[in-house]
């Protein structure tokens, strides 16, 4: 599943209008932005690559450089090749900021793309001047939905949905399914922007948990504390609704207390889409029979659906460029996001330019062909990519497979209490270009 | 984590201890006298055939001019960071072997600096100002003085460079707005904000130690006379025993620490690991998040490297600093009301959930959640206020307060992690020149010309904690980037190069100058667009 690249994301749009990037691109010629050349298109990324959280996300930097060879094996965007320079943060704010400013300041890239972590973006893009220097951030890996405030991330471009969108969508999802609808249900969240806004979609869906939400601090949830929680839920009757929002290791946490105290069968498991990445889950250790059956959102196929056809060409470009690293769902969005920037810069012209780079994904990044299962909102007002998800469920190989046998996908926004729609049937996503190689 | 550093142990005080170091602290009569001058080879410097001048300034501030035979024309003139302004008994981490007010003259950051800039052929010269502690006015005036002096005892000057560290890069910068055309450039290392801002900053963290873990703590309000002395010294007792409790806890549960038994704070609330009341107090009042031992960067190698760099390093390193700065707040606070006639410190309308800002998302773990930040901030919210004298206060903002108005070069030096005067205070100077230079630039009279400033900022390395057998180990001396005015010689000399050159060029050093010049300092760098955050106080 795919959300599930346990990314946090965003939401929420600010309409302020952007003035005064837009006065550079009328200035007459004048010194190409840094991390350009005639032969060559500077990008970056900062993400752990070590650490704690490599286990989960490490496989991004490396996905998307693969997406990007295949492209200068090519030809490149408009005979200019990318380089992609990644910086390991191990996933720590501090790190973030001084590997983002290295980005920009000794590595002189032309904009960032895939930044992940709102703890660690948030530090990071103020502490490298982003704004002040107008270098498009692009694609970030966040629900954060502050991120999609123009005014103050005015050069960031967010990807997921948020936390709060997704929770609206459990709540429907809840409300929808007889076997889950009567049964108590329970909210365990991490304590953070993650939770808070997923305690507030859930209070816009209008779904009430029997009890408040049981929140812990990133990091701060342990075996002991998981098992306790879980001994007193499991003493209700029936099979409790129990709504796990969290980073992947805390999932796993929770999974493995459950399955200590012989409840994994007890609870009707929602996973959400931030923790459930089912090749994670197993790595730290989760059974495969306790993740069959466990109920998850998503907004892409699954990365083991290879009837998808964005998954199988990512798959081909994978094995050819990035050798040895099995296809998942953090290499499926590393690659869709490297696509988009490959669409951005194509749309933005040969003249490329970080003003113009942001104009284009404005302008045009609506159209852009993507592997996501719902619309891109980009516009002049609006900084929010993906804006909906499917419900699916996963089995003993970890495959993400349509609850009730068809794929529903809902659409939503992060502050209204509307309650989420169907995808029109007239919806199609766009079809992968060519090979996988955007043409826009 | 047993090493976790907080210099050592704390020693009781006695009242008598107390009382027989207390002094009134009188200047000397004023009078300026011809200056007494000596050529002879300067043990302290090694630099032979430097003629030194000695005197006292009408003001009765001492000074000292050091002329090496070798001149080249340019003075840097130095006034010196704040000292304590009165004496203290032997008090652990803040005066292990007690003080008495230093008045000494001080012509250089350091002696080596002072050796190698006499060598290259430079006079120096620095003040030891008759008022001790937030003393800008008196310090500004003694500048002016000691330049007047030199240049009459030294015809030969022809330019002059204006320099200080902390409070004395404050003065040299006042000294340049106030008058201007009597320097040539100046040289602000890690310079200070007002002391407004700056007792903001480490009164707030007073304030919040008070609140969360000693209501003793009087923080403010001194009395007058012996008694506020005894008050004041009762204060640092009561906060050093403050810090070893935390340290202590700390020391003995990393993850879930417990408060001090000295706490006000409802036991319910107690439930909160201390180290995140610890952090959400540097957090709202702008303390760095990364100190001598600990850089929010690093863990020890294994399963809990994330963990130690994410939740524990930066309360840690709160911890680490903030000893200095209350430290700091209760000396500080103490000398501003004397001289102000009252409290100056003030939250009594401070809304700490906004001063906290991204700061909650950044440290969310570290802070235990936003449920557990929002209890915190709910105690400081309900907690009696500080509300300041108004005279107080009108008395003390006739200090001079920085325009931004540069008439000649100006070079800054500012560490991104100084806990004692944040580097914010160097973008408050950056934003009143940039409002300068537009006034110029829309036809407005008394404005600032473009190009004049350069500033240079200093970073610790991407990582710098040591762990060893998994736990954290102090190093001997601060690495470079961190600490108050910690820069290396090489760094100051650097900068006095550029400082000399801008001096007769009138020119300040483009970017890519001083990137070239850098390029070899991987703790320096240099961006025009870059602007560390503002002290809450502005912000």
């Amino acid at each position: 599943m795919i959300r599930n690249t346990r990314m946090k994301r965003i939401s929420i749009v600010s309409a302020v209008a952007v003035a005064g990037a837009m006065v550079l691109s009328t200035l007459p010629a004048q010194a190409a932005d840094p991390g350009l050349t005639s032969t060559e298109i500077k990008l970056g990324l900062s993400s752990p690559q070590t650490g704690l959280a490599a286990a989960s996300y490490g496989k991004l930097p490396k996905a998307m450089k693969a997406y990007f060879d295949y492209i200068n094996a090519n030809g490149g965007v408009y005979g200019r090749k990318i380089k992609l320079v990644a910086r390991d943060d191990r996933y720590l704010p501090q790190q973030a900021a001084t590997q983002t400013t290295k980005l920009v300041l000794e590595d002189e890239v032309f904009a960032l793309v895939g930044a992940l972590g709102t703890a660690t973006h948030t530090k990071a893009y103020a502490a490298a001047q982003l704004a002040k220097k107008n270098v498009p951030d692009l694609f970030v890996n966040s629900g954060f939905s502050k991120f999609g405030d123009k005014t103050k991330y005015p050069t960031t471009f967010m990807i997921l949905p948020s936390y709060a969108m997704e929770a609206k969508i459990i709540s429907k999802f809840i409300a929808d399914t007889p076997t889950l609808r009567p049964q108590a249900s329970f909210l365990i969240a991490q304590d953070d922007e993650f939770g808070e806004d997923g305690v507030k979609g859930f209070v816009l869906g209008g779904h009430k948990f029997t009890a408040p939400a049981t929140l812990y601090p990133q990091g701060g949830l342990s075996s002991a504390l998981a098992e306790g929680a879980l001994t007193s839920l499991g003493k209700l009757p029936g099979n409790p609704v129990l709504v796990l929002m969290g980073t992947t290791d805390t999932t796993a946490t929770i999974l493995k207390a459950a399955e200590k105290l012989d409840l994994t069968t007890k609870f009707n498991w929602i996973v959400g889409s931030v923790g459930g990445d089912a090749t994670t889950l197993k790595a730290l250790g989760v059974k495969s029979t306790t993740i069959d059956g466990i109920k998850a959102a998503s907004f892409f196929p699954d990365a083991k659906d290879t009837t998808d056809e964005y998954v199988k060409q990512f798959m081909i470009i994978n094995t050819k460029y990035n050798k040895g690293v099995a296809f998942d769902n953090v290499v499926l969005q590393g690659m869709n996001s490297a696509m988009l920037t490959v669409q951005a810069l194509r749309a933005a012209g040969k003249n490329l330019t970080r003003t113009g780079l942001i104009k284009a994904i404005e302008d045009k990044g609506s159209t852009f062909a993507s592997a996501g299962l719902t619309s891109l909102n980009y516009s002049a007002t609006s900084r929010v990519g993906y804006n909906g998800y499917w419900f699916g469920q996963l089995n003993a190989q970890g495959e993400l497979k349509p609850y009730g046998g068809t794929r529903k996908i809902y659409t939503t926004d992060s502050t209204t209490v509307d309650v989420p729609v169907p995808l029109p049937d007239t919806y199609k996503r766009k079809p992968i270009p060519k090979n996988g190689i955007p043409t826009n | 984590m047993k090493n976790i550093y907080l210099k050592k142990g704390l020693v009781a005080l006695t009242s008598a201890a107390l009382v027989a170091t207390f002094a009134v602290v009188v200047p000397s009569v004023a009078r300026a006298a011809e200056p007494t001058c000596s050529v002879a080879p300067l043990a302290l410097y090694n630099v032979a055939n430097v003629t030194t001048c000695t005197g006292v300034d009408e003001k009765g501030s001492k000074y000292e001019i050091r002329m090496p035979k070798n001149f080249n024309g340019t003075l840097f003139l130095y006034s010196h960071g704040i000292r304590k302004p009165v004496n203290l008994p032997p008090i652990p981490v803040v005066a292990p072997a007690g003080y008495v007010v230093d008045y000494s003259p001080e012509v250089a950051p350091s002696a080596e600096v002072a050796t190698s800039l006499l060598k290259q052929g430079f006079a120096l010269a620095g003040a030891g100002v008759q008022a001790q502690g937030w003393n800008l006015t008196e310090q500004t005036y003694a500048a002016l003085l000691l330049n007047q002096e030199a240049q009459r005892q030294f015809p030969k000057i022809s330019k002059v460079v204006a320099w200080g560290n902390s409070l004395g890069a404050l003065t040299s910068q006042t000294l340049a707005e106030q008058y201007p055309g009597v320097v040539d450039a100046v040289g602000n290392m890690c310079p200070s904000d007002s002391g407004l801002a700056e007792i903001t900053m480490a009164g707030d963290f007073l304030w919040g130690l008070k609140t969360f873990f000693d209501p003793r703590i009087k923080a403010t309000g001194y009395s007058e006379g012996t008694a506020g002395y005894l008050e004041m010294l009762g204060d640092i007792q009561l906060t050093l025993g403050v810090l070893v409790a935390l340290k202590t806890a700390i020391t003995i549960d990393p993850l879930a620490p417990k408060w001090p038994t000295t706490s006000g704070v409802p036991v319910a609330y107690q439930g909160i690991p201390v180290r995140s009341a610890v952090l959400l107090l540097g957090l709202i009042s702008g303390i760095s998040t990364q100190s001598m031992t600990y850089d929010s960067a690093s863990g020890p190698a294994g399963a809990d490297e994330t963990t130690f760099g994410l939740i524990l390093s930066p309360a840690l390193a709160v911890l680490e600093n903030g000893a200095e700065a209350a430290i700091l707040a209760i000396v500080a606070n103490y000398d501003m009301e004397i001289r102000a006639g009252g409290v100056v410190f003030d939250n009594s309308k401070t809304d700490y959930s906004v001063r906290l800002g991204d700061d909650g998302d950044v440290y969310a773990g570290a802070l235990s959640g936003k449920t557990f930040t929002g209890y915190l901030l709910s105690i400081l919210k309900a907690s009696p206020r500080v509300t300041a004298n108004a005279a107080a206060v009108a008395k003390f903002k006739q200090m001079y307060d920085l325009q931004g108005k540069l008439t000649v070069p100006t070079i800054n030096l500012a560490a991104t992690a100084d806990h004692i005067t944040p580097p914010g205070a160097t973008t408050h100077l950056l934003d009143l020149y940039d409002a300068q230079v537009a006034k110029t630039k829309a036809g407005v009279e008394g404005g600032s010309q473009a190009g004049l400033v350069t500033t240079i900022w200093n970073k610790p390395s991407d990582t710098y904690s040591i762990f060893k057998d998994g736990k954290p180990v102090t190093p001997t001396i601060w690495p470079n980037g961190t600490g108050h005015c910690n820069y290396t010689t090489s760094q100051i000399l650097l900068v006095a190069k550029m400082l000399a050159a801008s001096a007769k060029s009138g020119k300040s050093p483009s970017a890519l100058t001083v990137k070239a010049a850098i390029k070899k300092d991987t703790n320096l760098f240099v961006d025009p667009d870059y602007r560390a955050p503002l002290l809450k106080y502005r912000q």
